[in-house]
């Protein structure tokens, strides 16, 4: 069976800049892979590619198989390639349980004239939508900020809608931009713990970049280094801590 | 009929440089705040009509009327940067558009009330008279818009590149917050480009007003042409604008004498959607679209 | 994930709003005595104000909701009027069987217009484009001569509709008051689905928007569609109110006015531009004998409202009562 997620050989240019340079790695379902390196390395801009944001100049990427890298970002979300974004996603003008909804919505199939009609399929698809974002929104403890605008929440918690919101379809891939970004060490940990559930207990694929190396080393299964926009170490993360590629990344050149 | 097209092409070029006046005047506030003026029309009217009132109805001569007229404008332009942009600065985009728009909304209504629709000329300074040179007319209009405009953009061209305080200037349009850093105070610089845009677009109206009838409505007209100009040179730069200005007074002639004369009207509006939609960076602009 | 479903507890607003939306329908019952009182010349600015309600209800869809700077509004209003005026007038048709194809239009032309949006092109290059777009179709009236009459403009028959003679100005009032309802419900269904919901993420932050799984060319193109749909239709009854078209009604005046109902309404709220058409609609009647004056006073009436009240009437609004809180007008 194909990988869940494939990369081989992807380069990104912006003008003459090379951001991401021939890069190939895998995730199977179920299995945590951080992507780390210093700032500039390319992390971001991977990201982007994978989720249609950036254009690929050469290589491939591929999603259980199929090749995605020519998609607009819609298709691939729909495909069920989910992310997350590093400066916050967050609609600021809808509110959290809205959020959530947008995040449902390759799933709210109400059609237009259906819904101009005030047609009572389109209503229930709305209410039952509703119930399974309130439900979602349960099981990460966030219901009681349902109502308030998205701006209003703390920052964790706003990372927290971000992840439930990306995970409102059941997607197979989960992309996590810097998820732990200002949080405090209880919160992290508690991230880690649902990254860590979402993974093993819904064989969810997750691509995580995280500058807390402490969280990264301890839940993921495998970590991928960039430097300069190059791969230069992919391995469970004991080996890399021992690779002196990744010394050199971090202390040589960083 | 192509023996017309060196006297279409003179003509045009004095228009044009007109258009080139009023699209450098906008760009100036442009590129000092990234905001447009959608009011900047208006403005350009209120200088043609503060001309006709310092000289006409005050009787000044030409020259101090002219020289007050801007200087007022720049006044104008300053404070409603300072006082009416300067507070939403950072709000939506709408709100921006829309104050600058109800700006020059409110300038043509005070001046409705005024000169409600009387058709105002500003009195010529100098003798009207027409010369031949080798089958094509040149009025003494197209000379004095085109030599004046001409000089204009030397001087400013000498401001910004040979002096210190146009190096500066240029410092700021590259970078705000370097501009900040070294101790330039960007907020009283927002003003002053404002300002010095409205003393431009006023030295604009006043040249207007000598050659078509004073309206309240002429800054509507102006408008459409400066952001042809701009659009077609290049959303934000200077020599952009002015050669957008010369090509899009050329073409309103040429297209209106040898195609039909609506085009003496609405090629402004067909540059503007043409260019954003074939090429929205213009000929010397910054890329005008976003991807998604 | 589809856990158990606990409901939350939903907030006062939101009920109360729900309570309050099934009230929806007794406004325009109550609105029919409205004539009773009214004398022909109020009854027309009455009238005027049905006919901007659908104006501001559509333009909001595109700058309030999809958050895009267009100013391609006065287009759509010319062009259904001028759609209505002219099926009329070269077809004979009563004015009722123009309605629907003015709006359809009016559509046509929303979408139109949102090519150079969908293109990339954002903020005030989009506001100059739909600018000339708009200035552009003016010209359009003048130069087509046959069939708009140019600048002299069109005399547009006595609507009527379904056999009834629309020639008293009550008659039109309740043929408005139906059409300018059915606008504000439709528009409101629409917000309250995907559909608004993907708008207002469009507006938020479209690359986080197409992350969702939303086509947001699709959403944009529908947006600008939906618009210019209703204001075709509130140009078609422009037409049969005032029973005479003529270019200068759809110039750059025009658009402010249009513009104002939203901004002084409030962005993004439907109840806000409802309430900017009615406040707004009936102010500049007050001056038609001082040109100028109405200018004037909109003007600096517009700039006092964006600094000391930046999100409009919808915000007085939502603080007298949480009730009248808009579904998507947000502080």
């Amino acid at each position: 069976m194909a990988p869940l997620l494939e990369l081989s050989d992807v380069t990104v240019r912006f003008g003459g800049l090379t951001a991401v340079d021939q890069v190939s790695f895998r995730v199977e379902a179920g299995e945590i892979c951080a992507l780390i390196g210093p700032n500039g390395a390319g992390k971001s801009t991977l990201f982007n590619a994978i989720a249609g944001n950036a254009p690929i100049q050469s290589g491939r990427v591929l999603f259980r198989g199929d090749e995605i890298q020519q998609m607009t970002p819609h298709a691939i979300s729909a495909r069920g390639v989910r992310r997350t974004f590093q400066n916050g996603g967050l609609f600021g003008h809808l509110t959290v349980l809205e959020n959530v909804l947008v995040g449902l919505h390759t799933k709210v199939d109400s059609g237009f004239f259906g819904v101009l009609a005030g047609a009572r399929k389109s209503h229930r698809t709305e209410a039952g939508a509703t119930r399974q974002a309130r439900g979602l929104l349960a099981l990460m403890e966030l219901e009681h900020v349902a109502d308030a605008l998205a701006t209003e929440l703390s920052g964790g918690q706003q990372r927290m809608v971000e992840i439930v919101r990306a995970l409102a379809t059941d997607p197979p891939l989960l992309l996590l931009d810097e998820p732990a970004v200002g949080l405090a060490p209880p919160m992290r940990a508690r991230l880690g713990d649902i990254i860590r559930r979402l993974a093993k207990e819904r064989s969810v694929g997750i691509v995580l970049i995280e500058h807390a190396i402490e969280l990264v080393m301890s839940i993921s299964d495998r970590v991928v280094v960039l430097n300069y926009g190059r791969k230069v170490a992919d391995a469970p993360p004991a080996e890399v801590r021992a690779d002196r590629n990744v010394l050199e990344a971090y202390l040589g050149h960083g | 009929m192509l023996a017309l097209l060196p006297q279409l092409i003179v003509s045009g070029i004095a228009t044009g440089m007109l258009y080139a006046l009023v699209a450098l005047s906008m760009t100036v506030g442009y590129r000092a705040t990234t905001v447009v003026n959608f009011g900047h029309g208006d403005l350009v009217m209120i200088g043609g009509y503060a001309c006709f009132v310092l000289g006409v109805n005050l009787g000044l001569p030409f020259a101090p009327a002219f020289s007050i007229a801007a200087a007022l404008l720049f006044a104008i332009g300053f404070l409603i940067q300072r006082l009416l942009m300067q507070p939403i600065i950072a709000g939506p985009h709408l709100s921006l558009a829309m104050m600058a728009l109800a700006v020059g909304y409110a300038f043509r209504g005070a001046a409705r009330l005024e000169w409600g629709n009387d058709i105002l000329k500003l009195p010529h300074p100098y003798p009207t008279a027409t010369f031949f040179v080798g089958g094509v007319v040149f009025t003494m209009d197209d000379l004095v818009i085109s030599g004046f405009v001409l000089l204009l953009l030397l001087v400013l061209f000498l401001l910004f590149n040979a002096t210190p305080i146009g190096k500066v200037i240029q410092a700021v349009f590259q970078s705000q917050r370097g501009a900040a850093l070294v101790g330039i105070n960007v907020r009283a610089f927002h003003g002053v480009m404002w300002g010095a845009g409205a003393a431009l677009g006023a030295a604009g109206g006043v040249l207007l007003a000598l050659i078509v009838p004073l309206t309240p409505d002429i800054g509507v007209w102006t408008l459409v042409r400066g952001f042809a100009a701009m659009t077609l040179g290049g959303f934000g730069s200077l020599p952009g604008a002015v050669i957008g200005g010369m090509i899009l007074g050329i073409a309103e002639k040429v297209l209106g004498f040898y195609v039909s004369t609506v085009f003496i009207d609405i090629t402004a509006y067909l540059v503007t959607i043409l260019v954003l939609l074939i090429r929205p960076k213009g000929l010397f602009g910054q890329q005008a679209t976003i991807r998604i | 994930m589809s856990g158990a479903a606990r409901h939350a507890p939903v907030t006062a607003g939101a009920r109360a709003a729900s309570k309050l939306g099934r009230l929806f329908w007794l406004v325009p019952l109550l609105l029919l005595p409205v004539p009773l009182f009214l004398d022909q010349y109020q009854q027309y600015v009455a009238n005027l104000v049905l006919v901007y309600v659908p104006v501001g209800v559509g333009f909001n869809v595109v700058v309030g909701n999809l958050g895009l700077l267009a100013f391609s509004n006065v287009a759509f209003f010319g062009i259904g009027a001028y759609t209505s005026g002219i099926l009329m007038l070269k077809l004979g048709l009563p004015w009722w069987a123009t309605v629907f194809p003015a709006g359809v239009m009016g559509g046509i032309a929303g979408s139109a217009a949102s090519v150079p949006a969908l293109r990339g092109v954002r903020l005030f290059y989009l506001a100059i484009m739909t600018l000339a777009f708009g200035e552009l179709m003016r010209w359009v009236y003048i130069r087509w001569e046959p069939l708009t009459g140019g600048s002299f403009g069109m005399a547009v028959p006595t609507p009527s509709a379904f056999g009834w003679s629309l020639d008293a100005e009550s008659h039109k009032f309740y043929a408005f008051l139906v059409l300018a309802t059915a606008v504000i419900a439709l528009t409101n269904r629409l917000l309250r689905s995907r559909f608004g919901r993907a708008f207002m993420a469009i507006r938020g932050n479209e690359e986080a928007a197409a992350a969702m799984g939303i086509p947001t060319d699709r959403y944009i193109l529908l947006g600008f569609a939906w618009g210019g749909f209703a204001v075709g239709i509130a140009g078609s009854m422009y037409a049969a109110l005032v029973g005479h078209l003529s270019p200068p009604s759809f110039d750059l005046s025009e658009l402010i006015l249009e513009f104002a109902i939203v901004m002084v309404g409030g962005l993004g709220s439907l109840l806000g531009s409802v309430v900017g058409a009615v406040v707004l609609t009936a102010a500049p009647e007050f001056f038609r004998d001082f040109p100028g004056f109405e200018e004037l006073v909109f003007g600096v009436l517009i700039v006092a409202v964006i600094l000391f009240l930046p999100r409009g009437l919808a915000s007085l609004l939502a603080r007298a009562h949480p009730a009248l809180r808009d579904r998507y007008y947000r502080e």
